[in-house]
């Protein structure tokens, strides 16, 4: 195959990536759109390993491989996962694209990857030197800069098991179907006993990274309902100070009001 | 090396480049011109094929990755029966203007009703979303995909 490799296994991938100058190509959707005409890719879309939606003890563990349709159809993944696929592009892009693309491209605007801050996923990254297990939040170093090694390859995504059920997402885009996010909101909140004992918030499109400030969430656990309306004024304040959007065919300012509202939404329908 | 897939039923080996695009490959060396090349970025739906029985946009599709896929445009789709019922359909309602949309809108109307033979309109506008149609307004392509699904009955 003339500028292409198509591995079968892993470790037939991992082979490749450590010896030769290659594009991994998952799905293809974001990279076709303005492909390099010299590119050499690395079909992914045949590696068993990178295709499985399995879980553990611990973790369900989706195949960076998979397609949006993949995870939208699969009885393991949890409804904030599938809501979030089921609002990327049309159906045609989600027979395509695939949920390792969609965090390797890097973009604070990926659907996915913002469900993946929110529930505090781990990204399992492997090489030929062999594999390290990375918080999502640490993978990501900037607008289209992630820490993934030219040799290596996002594998699988491991998520949390428990706590996933009482989620709150909003995705804010021009039209239903292939919109891009402007602003994206996901949240977990989970109460047992009367107190709080989980709260994540993550927004995406707002700046170059996904904003993910468990300090923040932090003041509302281990408080009851009631404690916690008390502090909701100290925690709106400081998420109005750590929220700093970038300005792009959007302002600044719709993206800040729509990320406060988002917030404040997500706190009165969990009675805060 | 050459790639190899299936193409409307046939086995057929391709010398393109592993990173050129479905789309190109298809419509220049199988003369398969029922595949439209409308925004080449995902958005139109106008070069849309079934690719292993799912829609996909043929211009997101490098050569490499169809390596052992099978590969469904309306020239092969065409040939079924499932075809005459939604040409039937969409004639009944004058479904077709200009046509450069058809060809993608046809393979989505199959893949909405091979998922369900019965879809309500929601599921339908869904099933279409990715294809654009700037002349029909869409109203008269959903009620020829709720005629198809009625009058084809046992069909899908």
């Amino acid at each position: 195959m003339v500028n292409g490799y198509q591995a079968t296994s892993l470790k037939e991938a991992l082979q490749i990536l450590a010896k030769e100058s290659v594009t991994p190509y998952s799905g293809g959707t974001d990279l076709m759109i303005d492909p390099e005409e010299n590119a050499t890719f690395l079909f992914l879309a045949r590696i068993p390993e990178m295709k499985n939606i399995v879980e553990d003890t611990e973790y369900l563990r989706i195949g960076a491989a998979c397609t949006f349709t993949d995870i939208i159809e699969n009885e393991l993944v949890p409804a904030i996962l599938k809501e979030a696929a089921a609002q990327i592009a049309a159906p045609a892009i989600r027979n395509l694209a695939t949920i390792g693309g969609n965090i390797c491209n890097g973009s604070a605007k990926g659907d996915s990857a913002l469900i993946l801050f929110a529930t505090d996923a781990k990204l399992c990254l492997v090489s030929s030197r062999g594999e390290r297990v990375l918080p999502i939040a640490e993978f990501y170093l900037g607008r289209k800069k992630t820490a993934l090694q030219s040799d290596e390859l996002l594998v699988e995504i491991l998520i949390d098991r428990i706590n996933l059920s009482n989620y709150y997402y909003k995705k804010v885009g021009a039209r239903d179907a292939l919109a891009i996010s402007r602003v994206s909101f996901a949240a977990i909140l989970n109460v047992a006993d009367g107190k709080i004992v989980n709260c994540k918030t993550a927004f995406g499109a707002v700046s170059d990274i996904i904003i993910r400030r468990a300090d923040i969430d932090a003041m509302l656990v281990g408080k009851t309902t009631k404690e916690a309306k008390v502090v909701k004024k100290e925690y709106m304040a400081a998420y109005d100070q750590a929220i700093i959007p970038i300005k792009g065919r959007i302002s600044a300012e719709y993206r800040k009001a729509v990320c406060m509202n988002l917030l404040r939404d997500f706190l009165e329908s969990n009675g805060i | 090396m050459m790639i190899n897939f299936i193409l409307n039923d046939q086995k057929v080996a391709s010398t393109a480049k592993a990173n050129e695009r479905l789309l190109d490959i298809l419509r220049t060396e199988f003369a398969c011109t029922g595949v439209k090349c409308g925004c080449k970025e995902g958005e139109c739906g106008a070069c849309s094929v079934i690719l292993d029985g799912r829609l996909v946009n043929s211009c997101m599709v490098a050569m490499g990755h169809v390596e052992g896929c099978t590969v469904m445009t309306i020239e092969g789709y065409r040939k079924t029966e499932r075809f005459a019922a939604l040409d039937t359909s969409y004639a009944s309602v004058s479904a077709v203007q200009c046509g450069f949309c058809m060809p993608g809108m046809v393979l989505a109307s199959e893949c909405i009703l091979a998922k369900n033979p019965n879809p309500t309109e929601a599921e339908i506008r869904e099933g279409i979303s990715g294809n654009l149609c700037r002349c029909t307004g869409y109203n008269a392509i959903v009620q020829a995909i709720s005629i198809a699904a009625k009058e084809g009955e046992g069909l899908w």
